[in-house]
């Protein structure tokens, strides 16, 4: 049983991941990892490298299939249902490395986000609201994206996987490879679109940017969760700090 | 200058039907990373199709508009059908296999489509001899269009050398020009094929559709996240390029006269070729490198000998992959590790 | 030890890559090859029957030669066993097929040979493939008749190989003297076929012979058989202003080049060999190729009794007028029924001395007699194509 440290906030959930076993091939990489996002939660997950967080983001969104266990959206069991159809009920993930389109332009990707929608007004609405969240990607709509830097990027991995109005948005490793200071903005930002009542299951190696958002998190070691709790008893555990804050 | 012209005119002819095929080839490379050497045999397929549609229709239908149109659409649908097959049933299953698996029975299907047909299959069904196979011997496809001089362009011709000029022969104002003519089937063969592939520019740069195509082509994983059905666009390219395919077929038929069934494996070859001179997986860059390595054949052809009109196509190739191997329009994809 | 698979798999597309797909790879045993003509089941050499082998092109861009010629040969065939066949034996055919490709016809002429075990080996009409069969039947000293191949070197492979037509030096002396005196040009081209031997024979004697008597050869041009596009060469041709182009190459490829001439607006008058004869020619170029030439072996608008009457039974058991190939056929088949006839014994040694000595026999594509270079010396005749149909204008003799 994993270390539980605070209370959780009771909400009505979302994200339901029981027991959830991953194999590639002949190594284990999820034994058994269960954890649960409700409805306006930041959930975060911190491990170190090749914990398994990344599998645990792939198993919830349809990209890898679980060897045992279950996933629950909304009440409704996807396990080891196809990416694609995972979209259309409410989910969206902005994968490890951004994942955006360097042949496409900004805007191209961006409508791809909402390529499901067919509701004109609401997806120009939604482009508005994002250029809101990041003018940059307003100034570089006709680019190609792959002329854009690294937080540039990743604004716009954000932003198109809100294009499709997600209840839960999955995010992997967000902060990889920024400076501090669009680090900074881009957990803003993610506040804010809490706030406006999207859910987001958080993977991070920086462990004290995710437990500084989150109301709740875990943490993930070879495979299985090994403790939980709400993002500031975390911060505060000597365990998590001498392990993942460098204390 | 009459001769540069006439050898631009027939090039252009030549490249815009290496264009159709070779589009095929750079999609289907684009959003499946496979070499799909049975491309060039659905163009012969194409070709085949039209001819068996035009014969059904009879006499009566050739030279008018509504038999060509049905002749093309006939073999469109046919070809966009087997296209879809052959994704279906031979690369889906291979999706998650090493490549080389799939390019290998790239050309097994190449193989059995060009051999497939130089059987002669022709059973008798409800008393009348049906051809399912058309066997080895080359066939003369029927005139859909009926061929009409349309515009005749008079350059004027170059001074003849002092030696073949008789001084006592009196002056005939006919040989100061040179005759370039300009038939109607030229002009059709053309504006369809500029048709076709401003159609497909459309498609993939203006639609939701091409976005996908675009997506998929770069990242499938990632293209699935975002809600776009890979299986369906993959499926939806293999159908496009097959249909081009078939028109590419039917333009070369209408040109060349005589179809056999080993024509897509030269063809498909050079077409697959301008596609990677292009940039694989670049659409402009396929009809540009069909343009430039037709043209090239051409001039070869006309100005030295029709001996090195492969040896130069091909090294054409090995030049423009030695300096710029990427292709002409080719970005330099960085691999992700 | 997947490395290792996959190299190999590499080594393997890299080698299918490389193959030049046109020819497949020669197969000892040749699917295609069964008997077309298997009038006894399986059968083992019989005592009162005589086999004869023949290679045809019955299928690809040939065909159409290989069935003329297989019909002149059942033709005669059916005529000489109604006479009572050879030494009271009768006589029978097996035919392969080589597809129209060389290395096929050698093939096919080696099983005729070692498995059939047949009297006599009838074939073929292109040079290219009589020049693959040859060395099999001399070397199993069986005689060979070639009834339409023109090149010089295929009775040069050796003593047991014949032909009953004339050879290319004779035929393109010919039209470049119709060419020169007759049609009074002084300006020629040529375009040739350099994957045909015949071609390339046929070319360079013309080219020879007009300059000889007094004529320039402008250009020379080439393409390889099968290619469908000749318009890069037509246009260059083009610039040179000639009066005539020497097309000496087969019904498909010269269909196409006179239709493309007619497209790209060149006046000139085509002009050809043997190789030009047959029904396909005309679906091709159609009208395209009104006033062409060309040399050819026979007419069937010879009046000869005995031609008007080979024409007469063809028709009645073909439904067509017999062609060049058709004729060559027959009497490639008679002239091997006579030598069987004179012959001591019916071995290889004694039917190839029987036809080295036939002299003046009345065939209906000319009085055939066989010269010291087993060739057979003969006149040609020279026709004119209008509306679709060959029109016979003159015989020139050797």
């Amino acid at each position: 049983m994993p270390e539980t440290l605070g209370t959780r906030e009771v909400k009505p959930p979302l994200l339901g991941v029981s027991g959830v076993e991953v194999r590639y091939g002949a190594i284990q990489a999820l034994r058994g990892v269960s954890l649960s996002v409700g409805q306006g939660d930041v959930v975060a997950l911190i491990g170190a490298n090749g914990a398994g967080k990344t599998s645990t983001l792939r198993a919830v969104s349809g990209m890898l299939k679980p060897t045992a266990g279950t996933v629950q959206l909304a009440g409704q069991d996807i396990t080891g249902q196809p990416a694609h159809t995972l979209v259309g009920k409410g989910m969206a993930h902005a994968p490890e490395g951004r994942g955006i389109f360097p042949n496409l332009t900004v805007l191209e990707n961006l409508e791809l986000g909402a390529y499901l929608r067919s509701d004109k007004a609401g997806i120009a609405q939604d482009l508005e609201r994002m250029y809101g969240f990041f003018p940059v990607l307003r100034e570089r709509q006709a680019q190609l994206a792959g002329t854009l830097s690294g937080g540039e990027q990743q604004m716009l991995a954000i932003s198109r996987a809100l294009m499709s109005r997600p209840k839960l948005l999955l995010l992997d490793e967000p902060s990889l490879g920024l400076a501090p200071q669009v680090t900074q903005t881009i957990f803003r930002i993610l506040r804010e679109v809490n706030a406006q009542g999207v859910s987001i299951l958080l993977v991070e190696q920086n462990a004290h940017l995710a437990l500084g958002l989150a109301h709740w998190a875990y943490v993930l070691e070879t495979g299985a969760i090994v403790m939980e709790g709400t993002g500031q008893a975390l911060l505060a555990s000597d365990d998590v700090r001498k392990a993942y804050l460098g204390e | 200058m009459a001769g540069l012209l006439q050898h631009l005119i027939n090039g252009l002819a030549e490249g815009t039907i290496y264009a159709l095929v070779a589009l095929g080839y750079t999609m289907v490379y684009g959003v499946l990373k496979l070499i799909n050497f049975a491309h060039g045999d659905v163009m012969m397929v194409g070709a085949y199709v039209g001819y068996a549609a035009a014969f059904v229709l009879g006499d009566g239908a050739l030279g008018s508009l509504w038999g060509a149109v049905l002749v093309f659409l006939v073999s469109i649908l046919f070809c966009g059908l087997l296209g879809w097959l052959v994704e279906r049933f031979a690369y889906r299953p291979l999706r998650e296999k090493p490549r080389l698996t799939a390019l290998i029975t790239a050309i097994g299907i190449s193989f059995t489509l060009s051999y497939g047909f130089q059987l002669k299959v022709q059973p008798e069904i409800a008393g009348k001899k049906v051809t399912l196979l058309p066997g080895a011997d080359p066939r003369t496809f029927p005139e859909i269009i009926t061929p009409a001089e349309w515009v005749t362009l008079h350059v004027p011709a170059p001074a003849p050398a002092p030696d073949e000029v008789d001084p006592a022969a009196p002056h005939d104002a006919a040989d100061d020009f040179v005759e370039i003519i300009i038939w109607n089937w030229q002009v059709i063969s053309f504006v369809i094929a500029l048709a076709l592939m401003g159609g497909l520019q459309v498609l993939v740069f203006r639609t939701k559709f091409g976005r996908a195509m675009r997506a998929v082509s770069h990242d499938h994983r990632v293209a699935a996240l975002l809600g776009i059905p890979v299986d369906r666009v993959i499926a939806l390219t293999f159908m496009l390029g097959s249909a081009l395919a078939a028109c590419a077929g039917i333009l070369y038929a209408i040109k060349d006269t005589l179809i056999q069934p080993m024509l897509g494996v030269q063809l498909g070859l050079k077409a697959f070729v301008a596609a990677v001179i292009g940039g694989i997986g670049n659409v402009q860059g396929a009809v540009l490198g069909a343009v430039a390595l037709a043209l090239c054949e051409e001039l070869v052809v006309g100005y030295a000998s029709s001996s090195w009109r492969d040896a130069v196509a091909f090294g054409f190739l090995i030049v423009v992959l030695l300096l710029r191997p990427q292709g002409l329009l080719g970005r330099v994809q960085a691999e992700k590790v | 030890m997947r490395n290792l698979t996959l190299a190999a798999f590499a080594a393997l597309s890299l080698i299918t890559l490389g193959c030049e797909r046109k020819t497949p790879a020669v197969d000892p045993k040749p699917p295609e090859a069964k008997p077309v003509d298997a009038g006894v089941a399986a059968a083992p050499k019989q005592d009162d029957v005589i086999l004869l082998g023949e290679v045809g092109s019955l299928t690809g861009p040939e065909a159409a030669f290989g069935i003329s010629t297989k019909q002149g040969i059942e033709l005669a065939l059916a005529e000489a066993n109604a006479a009572g066949g050879v030494k009271g034996k009768k006589l029978e055919v097996r035919v392969y097929d080589d597809q129209s490709k060389p290395e096929e016809a050698a093939s096919a002429a080696a099983r005729l040979i070692t498995q059939d075990h047949i009297a006599l080996l009838l074939g073929e009409v292109a040079s290219s493939n009589s020049l693959a069969m040859a060395p099999k039947a001399q070397e199993a000293k069986v005689p060979m008749i070639s009834p339409s191949s023109t090149n010089p070197a295929v009775t040069e492979v050796g003593d047991y190989i014949f032909r009953v037509c004339f050879i290319d030096p004779f035929q393109g002396y010919v039209m470049a003297k119709y060419a020169r005196q007759d049609l009074k040009m002084s300006k020629a081209a040529i375009l040739k076929d350099v994957k045909s031997a015949y071609s390339m024979g046929l070319a360079d004697v013309f080219e020879k012979k007009f300059s000889e008597l007094g004529g320039k050869v402008a250009g020379i041009e080439s393409y390889s058989k099968g290619e469908t596009d000749f318009r890069a060469q037509l246009t260059a041709l083009k610039k040179l202003k000639v009066e005539g182009l020497y097309v000496p190459g087969y019904y498909n490829d010269v269909g196409l080049v006179a239709r493309q001439a007619k497209e790209l607006g060149l006046k000139v008058t085509m002009m050809g060999g043997d190789g030009w004869d047959s029904e396909k020619l005309f679906e091709l170029g159609g009208a395209a190729l009104d006033g062409s030439v060309v040399s050819n072996h026979y007419s069937a608008e010879d009046p000869s009794p005995q031609v008007q009457n080979f024409i007469t039974k063809y028709k009645e058991k073909y439904g067509a007028v017999p062609d060049s190939l058709a004729a060559l056929g027959y009497d490639a088949a008679m002239v091997g029924i006579e030598a069987m006839k004179r012959s001591t014994d019916l071995t290889g040694p004694s039917i190839r001395d029987a036809l080295a000595q036939i002299r003046d026999f009345p065939g209906v594509a000319g009085t055939i007699s066989i010269n010291e270079k087993r060739d057979a010396v003969k006149p040609a005749v020279v026709l004119q194509i209008k509306n679709n149909k060959f029109n016979y204008v003159a015989t020139v003799k050797p």
